[in-house]
């Protein structure tokens, strides 16, 4: 049933733009690294961005450019997650591994180290990282992708030359689905489309996630097949959390809760964000919606006071099942 | 059979008492009211933990100024008519001599505590207005409502937990009695255990010691862990069912315990107590206040920020519990501390997937985790082959494809069954954010 190229490769790996032709959407950014690729002065930079619009695949493409197709290999290029290594120190002794000695051969007289998800790092880490950056700057060039730029210290923003990645436009992410599909040889119709981008939030990786899987249970996707992908793998988790809760089985909804928190590591806020994506669909009034938003934008703030994100959360949950059964008696 | 050391070692004397000296000072002057004719309250309730010398204050003052120790516990009477009969009756008349002196000690008051004998509340209410001579009452927890009206007649007398130190003095003067040589540090081990009981010390002291010349830490090893657990869940029923905040506060007084573990004990358990869904509400909001004013004694350091969080997390539930619940809900332990046991090895599996993920995809861990993982889960549990290349390319072992297949194989879906699920579609809305 399922296609043999649905279960060979990750297609947002398959899909990745591979040059800096192929990113879509980011035309200024695109022309500026183009010439940048012709002097081969190369500055440290600041790729700033939301998720999923390519900056990693836009460093990537831009090493490859300018080093040739084996960048990696010929250990020209590294990357290194700062939500994986938030230790300042873990980063420096990886620097100067790193950018300790020069590869033979070749134009380029420096490496460059990818530092993605920096707005990750402690003002602390940054400014000791703002130091490693002068040091080391004969020998490496530094690419920083961040969500938010603000949340990156000035003293290294004003090293950087700052790129501003756009959030991707409706047809950029249509067609590219599209583009796959055929790629693919899949028959996608047109709502189920809409339905991919709608619940996408501007996210290609989430788009493209969400084709391949239709993908490995039909090849002709319909609206209704994305629905059960988005039902069963993107939102079933948190709506399963929300319905449980609501039904009056409250206990099983809390233990649902703490499973997303302490087995799969989901961070509070995240949750918050799934749950606010989920609040407008539920069988509620429209005055409880409201008064649940409002509860909700307090949870989220408590959480980044510093309150138990699970405390919070049950909080939450607890008054959208007294706030179900209201609806149920009244009916 | 040897005499029992934490009868053998009973003070004889009110100075032999180890610590609470406060309370002992109360006691001994509200004794000495008695003695001089017009006591301002004709009952004393002496109350605390376990272990810490109540009991034993009564009976050697007894001993020493002559009183004859009249006792009775819960477990001698429990109705109205018993009451009446072994307390009032005792009450009345000096001893059978006609001599000595007489102190009525009612011990495991809280035990009557019950709803079945609260006649017997009443009846010794009774008895304490009419008594002639001292009554005295002990207790674990004295703040249930239903002790109320006895609280009002009673010289309220706080036992704390003994110190390390005096607990370590007490057993070296017992070993040096019985002979035994024991390290200093070993005794401190046995005293550190006791958590403040000085009768659990002496008795773990005999059971390790007794018969020997010598005792090292080894020897320790044979004690099992003395089970505190009861009184947490007997503090929960307090906190639970209290009638005021300032009962249920009390209820974790006695502890010795944080009350940020405290908390977690209470928040597991409202759940299962509290079943009206508005109460439950109630309750997880004053809850979630508390959990604020941790968040902010941790940060700030504000430790007086703390008698704002335990009535919140301790009246919260009690104000909030308002229907009683259907039949009786037992006390269980927080429902986290066995999650975390349970799914230790998927929590593992999880990890290590998302960081084969993570290395092949330019991601972080977490976003692999959150972002990929549910596909890639999704996708190979659909493949007709058993190992698809998929598989090869993020090189998952044989577990991790199982834990895969496991949480989002789910049903085996065919088309028809597709168009049958009930998603309801959403109404547009346009996308608010970046």
């Amino acid at each position: 049933m399922s296609l043999e190229t649905v279960t060979t490769l990750p297609w947002v790996e398959k899909y990745r733009p591979k040059t800096l032709n192929d990113v879509v959407n980011q035309e200024e950014v695109i022309t500026s690294l183009k010439n940048i690729l012709k002097t081969k002065a190369v500055p440290h930079m600041l790729f700033a961005g939301p998720p999923g619009v390519g900056k990693t695949a836009t460093a990537h493409a831009f090493a490859r450019d300018l080093y040739g197709p084996n960048y990696i290999e010929d250990g020209w290029f590294v990357e290194i997650n700062a939500s994986d290594e938030r230790g300042i120190q873990t980063i420096r002794d990886k620097v100067k591994m790193f950018a300790r000695q020069i590869p033979m051969g070749g134009e380029v007289g420096f490496k460059i180290l990818l530092l993605d998800e920096s707005d990750q790092l402690t003002d602390d880490a940054q400014h000791a990282f703002r130091r490693v950056m002068e040091q080391y700057s004969s020998t490496c060039r530094f690419i920083l992708a961040a969500n938010y730029s603000n949340r990156i210290i000035e003293p290294i923003q004003s090293r950087c030359a700052v790129f501003r990645f756009r959030p991707l436009l409706k047809k950029d992410i249509i067609g590219r689905i599209k583009w796959i599909a055929e790629q693919e040889k899949l028959e996608v119709d047109d709502a189920a489309l809409e339905t991919i981008y709608e619940f996408c939030e501007g996210d290609m990786r989430r788009a493209i996630n969400t084709l391949q899987a239709a993908a490995s249970i039909s090849r002709k996707i319909d609206e209704k097949t994305v629905y059960y992908i988005l039902g069963y793998v993107s939102r079933g988790e948190i709506r399963k959390i929300l319905e449980l809760a609501m039904s009056g089985n409250f206990i099983q909804a809390r233990d649902e809760l703490r499973k997303l928190i302490y087995v799969q590591g989901l961070a509070g806020s995240d949750i918050v964000s799934a749950i606010y994506r989920e609040l407008f669909y539920l069988d509620l009034s429209e005055e409880d919606k409201l008064e649940l938003i409002d509860l909700l934008g307090e949870v989220d703030y408590r959480m980044a006071e510093g309150g138990t994100e699970e405390v919070q959360l049950m909080a939450f949950l607890a008054r959208l099942a007294a706030k179900s059964k209201k609806v149920n008696v009244g009916r | 059979m040897p005499q029992l050391w934490t009868e053998k070692y009973r003070p004889k004397k009110v100075a032999e008492v180890v610590g609470n000296q406060d309370s002992v000072k109360a006691f001994l002057e509200w004794m000495k009211s008695w003695e001089i004719g017009n006591p301002a309250k004709k009952a004393a309730l002496l109350y605390g933990p376990a272990g810490v010398g109540k009991t034993s204050l009564v009976l050697a003052y007894g001993r020493e100024y002559g009183y004859d120790v009249v006792e009775v516990n819960a477990s001698d009477w429990r109705n109205e008519e018993k009451m009446k009969a072994v307390v009032g009756e005792s009450s009345q008349y000096a001893s059978l001599d006609g001599y000595s002196k007489k102190i009525i000690l009612v011990d495991e008051v809280d035990g009557i505590a019950g709803r079945e004998d609260a006649g017997g509340i009443s009846a010794l209410r009774k008895i304490i207005n009419e008594t002639r001579v001292p009554i005295v009452m002990v207790a674990n927890n004295p703040w249930d409502q239903k002790l109320a009206p006895i609280r009002e007649q009673s010289v309220m007398i706080e036992f704390k937990r003994l110190s390390k130190t005096a607990i370590t003095k007490r057993l070296k003067e017992i070993c040096e009695r019985e002979g035994i040589k024991v390290p200093d540090d070993v005794l401190s081990k046995l005293a550190e255990r006791s958590e403040g009981d000085l009768r659990s010390a002496i008795m773990d002291l005999q059971a390790v010691a007794a018969g020997k010349n010598t005792l090292t830490e080894k020897d320790l090893e044979v004690l099992g862990e003395r089970n505190r657990v009861k009184e947490i869940f007997e503090a929960l029923r307090y906190i639970f069912y209290a009638k005021s905040i300032r009962g249920a506060r009390a209820a974790i007084e006695g502890l010795e315990l944080e009350p940020q573990a405290i908390y977690t004990w209470i928040l597991d358990n409202a759940p299962t107590q509290i079943t009206e869904p508005d109460e439950l509400a109630q309750a997880f909001d004053l809850l979630a206040r508390a959990d604020i004013y941790f968040a902010r004694i941790e940060k700030l350091q504000m430790w007086r920020l703390m008698k704002y969080a335990i009535p919140m997390m301790t009246g919260g539930v009690a104000v909030a519990r308002r229907t009683p619940p259907k039949g009786f809900q037992k006390f269980t332990f927080p429902h986290k501390i066995r999650l975390f046991q349970q799914y230790k090895n998927e929590r593992e599996i999880r990890q290590s997937i998302a960081w084969k993920i993570a290395s092949k995809l330019h991601l972080s861990s977490y976003k692999a985790g959150k972002e990929m993982l549910p596909y890639i889960g999704f996708i190979i549990s659909r493949s007709d082959k058993s190992k698809p290349r998929i598989v090869e390319y993020f090189e998952f072992t044989d577990e991790e494809v199982g834990y895969l297949k496991k949480i989002y194989g789910g049903v085996e879906e065919k088309k028809e069954e597709i168009k049958e699920v009930k998603v309801k579609k959403p109404v547009k809305h346009s996308r608010g954010k970046s």
